[in-house]
C-alpha cells in the first residue's frame, strides 16, 4: 500500500501522548513566577501554559487525522481492502473520535483561557491551569483505545503489499491448496509459502514479471470457498476484493488431481459462481497437476467436467507447476491476453492520438543514387558472427584500477598510436623560452630544416662567409678615411683646449693621511727618553668635545608637556612607581595585552563588578527576624 | 546491442562521451568504470581514448566527429588536442572550429554522410564540416528545437528524434537523412536523447534510466539487434501503447 498512503507516524499510547505533551509544555514554557510579579504577568505566564498544551494536542492530533487515509478517497480496491481488514465503520469511528477529541481540548483550552482572565491571584490561576490541564489529559483518556485501535491499523497498512490496482496485473485465484503459490513462484521472483494444507496463503501476495519489455504484476490471493458471500471470511474478502476492483487477467486455477480435496464439480460450480464479478475481464482458465493425472486419462465423468470448462468460452491451458510443464505457456497465454485487452480499451480513448508519431517508423524516400552504407570494421563483424566468445577476456582499465587501489594513476598515453612507440614517455615543453611550443609545430618541420642546412652548405661551398671585408666599394671606403681624419682632429681640439684652460698656480699638497698622532709621539720622544706626562692637564691630549661634557643647564622640556612646567612632586597615578619612560611604555603594553583576550571576547573583565553567589547559603538560611541579616 | 551505464551516478552519458564508427573518446572521470563499459566493448578494434576539451569533462557535447574526422571547440587547448590527435588513427582529420556556437556536441548532429546543423552556424563551420568530416550539411530544427545536436541522435542505420517530433518532419527528416527515424526516448522519458545515449553502427550506450521498452525500441531503430525498424509497429506496438498511454 506503500504507493497509496505516504509514510504515517507512530500513535503513541494515551499514557504516553499525554506525557509527551505534558513535558513538552513544561520545556517549552517558561516555568518562574512569583505572587508578588504584577498580576497580569501572572495571568499571561498561566494562559500560555494553556494555550500551549491545547496547541501541542491540536497539532498531535490533527497530524493523526490528516495521515490516515480517508476511505473514501482511496480507490476501490484499497476500500474494499481497508473494510475487509479493519471494518471501515469502527476505523471511521476512531478517527472521528479523535476529531471529536481536539475539538473538545480547543473549546476547553478557550473557556480556561477566558476563565483566567478573571484570575487574581497567582493561587488562582494555577489552580485554573492545572483543571484546565487536567481536563485535556481526561478527554484524551477517553481515546485510549482509539488511539490503539489506530496504531494497530498503521502497523498493518505498513505491512500491505504495494499493489498497483491500474497497472497490468495477473491475477491468480482458485480453490485453497491447487497451487497458486507455486505458480506466482515459479513465473515471479516472490517468495509465497507453499504447504500442503489449505489457506496457507492468508492475505494477497505480489510479485513482478517481465513479458514483451513490460513488467507485470502478478498478485497471489488466498483460496476461496463455494459459498455465499456473507459466509465468506476475512481471507476469503481479501481475494474477492482483488477479483472485483482490479482490471486483471484472471488465471482460474483449477486442481485436476483433486488432490486439494475439492472435486472438479465443485471447482466448476465455484468458477460459475464467481464468474459474474470478473465477467467483462480476460479469463484464463489453468488446469494445474497434469504431472498427476493426465487430462486424457480421466474417467468419463471427469472430463465431461472438463469439457464444460471448454465450453465455458474461456483458454482452458494446462500445466504442472512442479514440472513446470506449461507454466511458461500459461504466463504468456494470460500476459497476450491482458495486453490484446489493454490496447483496445485504450484505443477507444483519445490519448492514443497522441503517441501516433512514436508508433510511427518514418522511412526515407530515395533523394540521390548515393550508397549509404553502415560501416562496421571488419573485426566486430567477424565477433558478431561468430557465435561463441570464446576468446579470453582482456584486462580492463576498471580491473587494473581496482588491482592498484589507490596506487593507480590514469595513463593518458597508453593509446597513443605513435610510429615509434619509444617516444611515447617522452616529455614534451609547453612553453620553451617564453614562446608556446605547440604555436610552432610543424609537420614538414623536418624538411624545412633539411632544406636550410642545404642552403647552408650551398653558400658555404660559395665562400659566401670567407669572403673579407676589404672589398668595400670605394665610396664606403672613401668615407672611412674621411671619417677617421675627423676622429683625429677632433682629439686634437680637445688636448688644445685643455692646455688653454689651465691654471698656473701652486697647490697646496694634501696628504691623504696624518702623518702625525700622539702615539707616535709618546713613541718617539720615549725613544730618546723624554717622558712625557699623560694627565688631563697635558696640553696635547685630546679634550673630549664641549657638546658632550656639558650638562644640561636646565632640564629639557618634555614635548608632551605643553605650557607651564609641572613641579616634579605630582607624578601621576599611572607612572608611580615606574623607573622611567621605557618602563611606562612597557607596562602599558602588558596592561593592554592582558586585557586584549577579554575584549575580544566581549567578556566581562576582572574589573567588572560580579556576584559569585547571589544567595549565599549562611546568609538566608534560618530564621531571621529585624537585624539579623549581616550576623548570620 | 544497447547497454546501458552511468558515468559517476549521472544518466546522461551522452554528456560525458563520444562514439563513432572509428573511435570513441571518453570523459576522464573520478574512476576508470566508465570507460571500461566502452573498453570492454570496442577494445581492440577500436581505439577507446581518455580526453578533456577546454578541461571539461562535458566532452560529447563539445566536440563534433564521425569516421571521418573530429570537429573540437577553439577552447581546447594545445596539450589536449595534441592528445587526442596522438591517440586517434592517422586517418580521422582533427581541426579545430573558429565557432561562436562552441557547443559542437549541441548545434551539430551527424553519421559519416550527412549534418544536421543548426540554423545559425557560420558559414566557415559549415565548410569545415564538409572537409574535414565529408558530410553532406542540412541547416533544419527538430521538433523545432534548434539545438539537434542535444536532440536528434543518428548513426548510418538509424536514427531517433524526440517525441514531440510530428510525422510529417518525421518523414522530412528520415528523407533528408537518409535513415529510418523513430520518435522515441530515453532514461525513462528524457527527451534530450544525445545526451542520454551515444550510438554507432553496431553498438549503443544509453543511460542507467532507460526502460526495457526504450531499450527495444532503439535496439530496432539503430537495427543493433537482428530485428528491423519496421517491428515497432508490428510487434512492439501493443506494448508501446499500453506503456505510452
Amino acid at each position: 500500500m506503500a504507493h497509496v498512503v505516504k509514510h504515517i507516524t507512530v500513535v503513541p499510547t494515551y499514557k504516553d501522548f499525554v506525557d509527551i505533551v505534558l513535558s513538552k509544555t513544561q520545556r517549552k514554557t517558561p516555568t518562574v513566577i512569583h505572587k508578588h510579579y504584577k498580576i497580569s504577568r501572572i495571568r499571561d505566564f498561566y494562559m500560555r501554559k494553556v494555550k500551549f498544551t491545547q496547541q501541542t494536542f491540536h497539532d498531535k492530533l490533527s497530524l493523526i487525522i490528516s495521515e490516515f487515509p480517508i476511505v473514501a478517497n482511496l480507490h476501490p480496491f484499497y476500500a474494499t481492502l481497508m473494510n475487509v481488514l479493519y471494518n471501515t465503520d469502527h476505523y471511521k469511528l476512531a478517527l472521528g473520535g479523535i476529531n471529536k477529541a481536539r475539538q473538545l481540548i480547543d473549546d476547553c483550552a478557550k473557556d480556561h483561557v477566558k476563565l483566567l482572565k478573571y484570575g487574581d491571584s497567582l493561587y488562582r490561576c494555577k489552580c485554573l491551569k492545572r483543571a484546565a490541564l487536567g481536563r485535556m489529559v481526561t478527554i484524551m483518556k477517553g481515546q485510549a483505545k482509539n488511539l490503539l485501535y489506530l496504531e494497530e491499523i498503521r502497523q498493518h497498512i505498513n505491512r500491505l503489499p504495494s499493489i498497483d490496482p491500474n497497472t497490468r496485473t495477473l491475477l491468480i485465484t482458485g480453490f485453497p491448496n491447487v497451487g497458486k503459490s507455486s505458480f506466482i513462484n515459479k513465473i515471479s521472483r516472490a517468495d509465497v509459502e507453499v504447504q500442503p494444507y489449505a489457506f496457507t496463503t492468508k492475505s494477497l501476495y505480489v510479485g513482478h514479471t517481465d513479458y514483451k519489455y513490460l513488467r507485470w504484476q502478478v498478485i497471489d490471493t488466498p483460496g476461496i470457498l463455494d459459498h455465499a458471500i456473507e459466509e465468506r471470511n476475512s481471507i476469503e474478502m481479501q481475494a474477492v476484493a482483488a477479483l472485483i476492483h482490479i482490471r486483471a487477467v484472471v488465471l482460474y486455477i483449477v486442481d485436476i488431481s483433486e488432490q486439494c480435496g475439492h472435486t472438479l464439480e465443485e471447482q466448476l460450480a465455484l468458477y460459475k459462481n464467481i464468474k459474474p464479478s470478473f465477467s467483462n475481464r480476460p479469463i484464463v482458465i489453468v488446469i494445474n497437476k497434469i504431472d498427476v493425472v493426465k487430462p486424457d486419462e480421466l474417467p468419463e465423468d471427469k472430463s465431461k467436467v472438463i469439457e464444460e470448462f471448454q465450453a465455458e468460452g474461456e483458454p482452458v491451458l494446462e500445466m504442472s507447476t512442479l514440472t513446470e510443464d506449461g507454466v511458461m505457456n500459461v504466463k504468456t497465454e494470460a500476459c497476450e491476453k491482458l495486453l490484446a485487452y489493454r490496447v483496445n480499451q485504450k484505443m477507444k480513448t483519445n490519448k492514443v492520438v497522441g503517441v501516433a508519431n512514436r508508433l510511427h517508423v518514418a522511412m526515407p524516400k530515395k533523394r540521390d543514387n548515393k550508397e549509404r552504407p553502415p560501416c562496421i570494421p571488419a573485426k566486430i563483424m567477424k565477433k558478431k558472427n561468430a557465435m561463441e566468445v570464446d576468446e579470453p577476456t582482456r584486462k580492463l582499465e576498471k580491473d587494473i584500477e581496482q588491482e592498484l587501489g589507490d596506487d593507480y594513476i590514469l595513463d593518458l598515453r597508453k593509446t597513443w598510436q605513435l610510429a615509434n612507440n619509444d617516444d611515447r614517455y617522452d616529455t614534451i615543453p609547453e612553453i620553451w623560452q617564453g614562446k608556446n611550443v605547440a604555436d610552432f609545430i610543424d609537420p614538414d618541420i623536418m624538411k624545412k630544416l633539411e632544406d636550410l642546412e642545404k642552403e647552408e652548405e650551398a653558400r658555404d661551398k660559395a665562400h659566401y662567409y670567407s669572403m673579407s671585408e676589404s672589398e668595400e666599394d670605394e665610396e664606403t671606403q672613401e668615407m672611412r678615411k674621411t671619417a677617421r681624419k675627423i676622429r683625429e682632429k677632433r682629439k686634437l681640439i680637445t688636448l688644445e683646449s685643455g692646455e688653454k684652460r689651465r691654471v698656473e698656480k701652486s697647490r697646496m699638497p694634501r696628504p691623504t693621511k696624518r702623518s702625525r698622532s700622539v702615539a707616535q709621539l709618546e713613541a718617539d720622544l720615549g725613544s730618546m727618553g723624554v717622558e712625557i706626562p699623560t694627565d688631563a692637564d697635558s696640553h696635547y691630549v685630546r679634550a673630549k668635545t664641549r657638546s658632550s661634557s656639558r650638562p644640561p643647564l636646565k632640564k629639557a622640556r618634555d614635548q608632551s608637556e605643553a605650557g607651564r612646567s609641572r613641579s616634579q612632586s605630582r607624578t601621576p597615578r599611572d607612572q608611580s612607581g615606574l623607573r622611567d619612560k621605557k618602563m611606562v611604555t612597557k607596562v602599558k603594553k602588558i596592561a593592554k595585552k592582558a586585557q586584549k583576550e577579554r575584549n575580544h571576547m566581549a567578556k566581562k573583565g576582572e574589573g567588572d563588578r560580579v556576584i559569585l553567589n547571589m544567595k549565599p547559603k549562611h546568609l538566608f538560611s534560618g530564621k531571621r527576624k529585624s537585624g539579623k541579616t549581616d550576623r548570620r | 546491442m544497447a547497454i546501458r551505464a552511468q558515468f559517476e551516478g549521472n544518466n546522461e552519458i551522452g554528456v560525458f562521451s563520444k562514439l563513432t564508427n572509428n573511435y570513441c573518446l571518453v570523459a576522464i572521470g573520478g574512476s576508470e568504470n566508465f570507460y571500461s563499459v566502452f573498453e570492454g566493448e570496442l577494445g581492440d578494434s577500436v581505439p577507446v581514448v581518455h580526453a578533456s576539451i577546454a578541461g571539461c569533462r562535458v566532452i560529447g557535447r563539445m566536440c563534433v566527429g564521425n569516421r571521418h574526422g573530429l570537429l573540437v571547440p577553439n577552447t581546447t587547448t594545445d596539450q589536449e588536442l595534441q592528445h587526442i590527435r596522438n591517440a586517434l588513427p592517422d586517418s580521422v582529420k582533427i581541426y579545430r572550429a573558429e565557432e561562436k556556437l562552441s557547443a559542437l556536441g549541441n548545434v551539430i548532429a551527424c553519421n559519416d554522410y550527412v549534418a544536421l546543423v543548426h540554423p545559425d552556424l557560420d558559414r566557415e563551420t559549415e565548410d569545415l564540416l564538409v572537409d574535414t568530416l565529408n558530410v553532406e550539411v542540412f541547416r533544419h530544427t527538430v521538433a523545432n528545437n534548434v539545438l539537434v545536436g542535444s536532440y536528434a541522435v543518428f548513426s548510418n542505420q538509424g536514427g531517433m528524434v524526440p517525441p514531440k517530433t510530428s510525422v510529417e518532419d518525421l518523414d522530412e527528416l528520415s528523407s533528408l537523412l537518409q535513415v529510418p527515424l523513430v520518435a522515441g526516448t530515453v532514461n525513462r522519458g528524457s527527451d534530450v536523447l544525445a545526451a542520454g545515449m551515444v550510438v554507432n553502427d553496431w553498438m549503443a550506450v544509453c543511460g542507467h534510466d532507460t526502460t526495457s521498452t526504450e531499450v527495444s525500441v532503439l535496439e530496432s531503430v539503430f537495427k543493433l539487434s537482428d530485428h528491423e525498424p519496421s517491428q515497432i509497429q508490428t510487434q512492439m506496438r501493443d506494448s508501446l501503447v499500453d506503456t505510452l498511454s
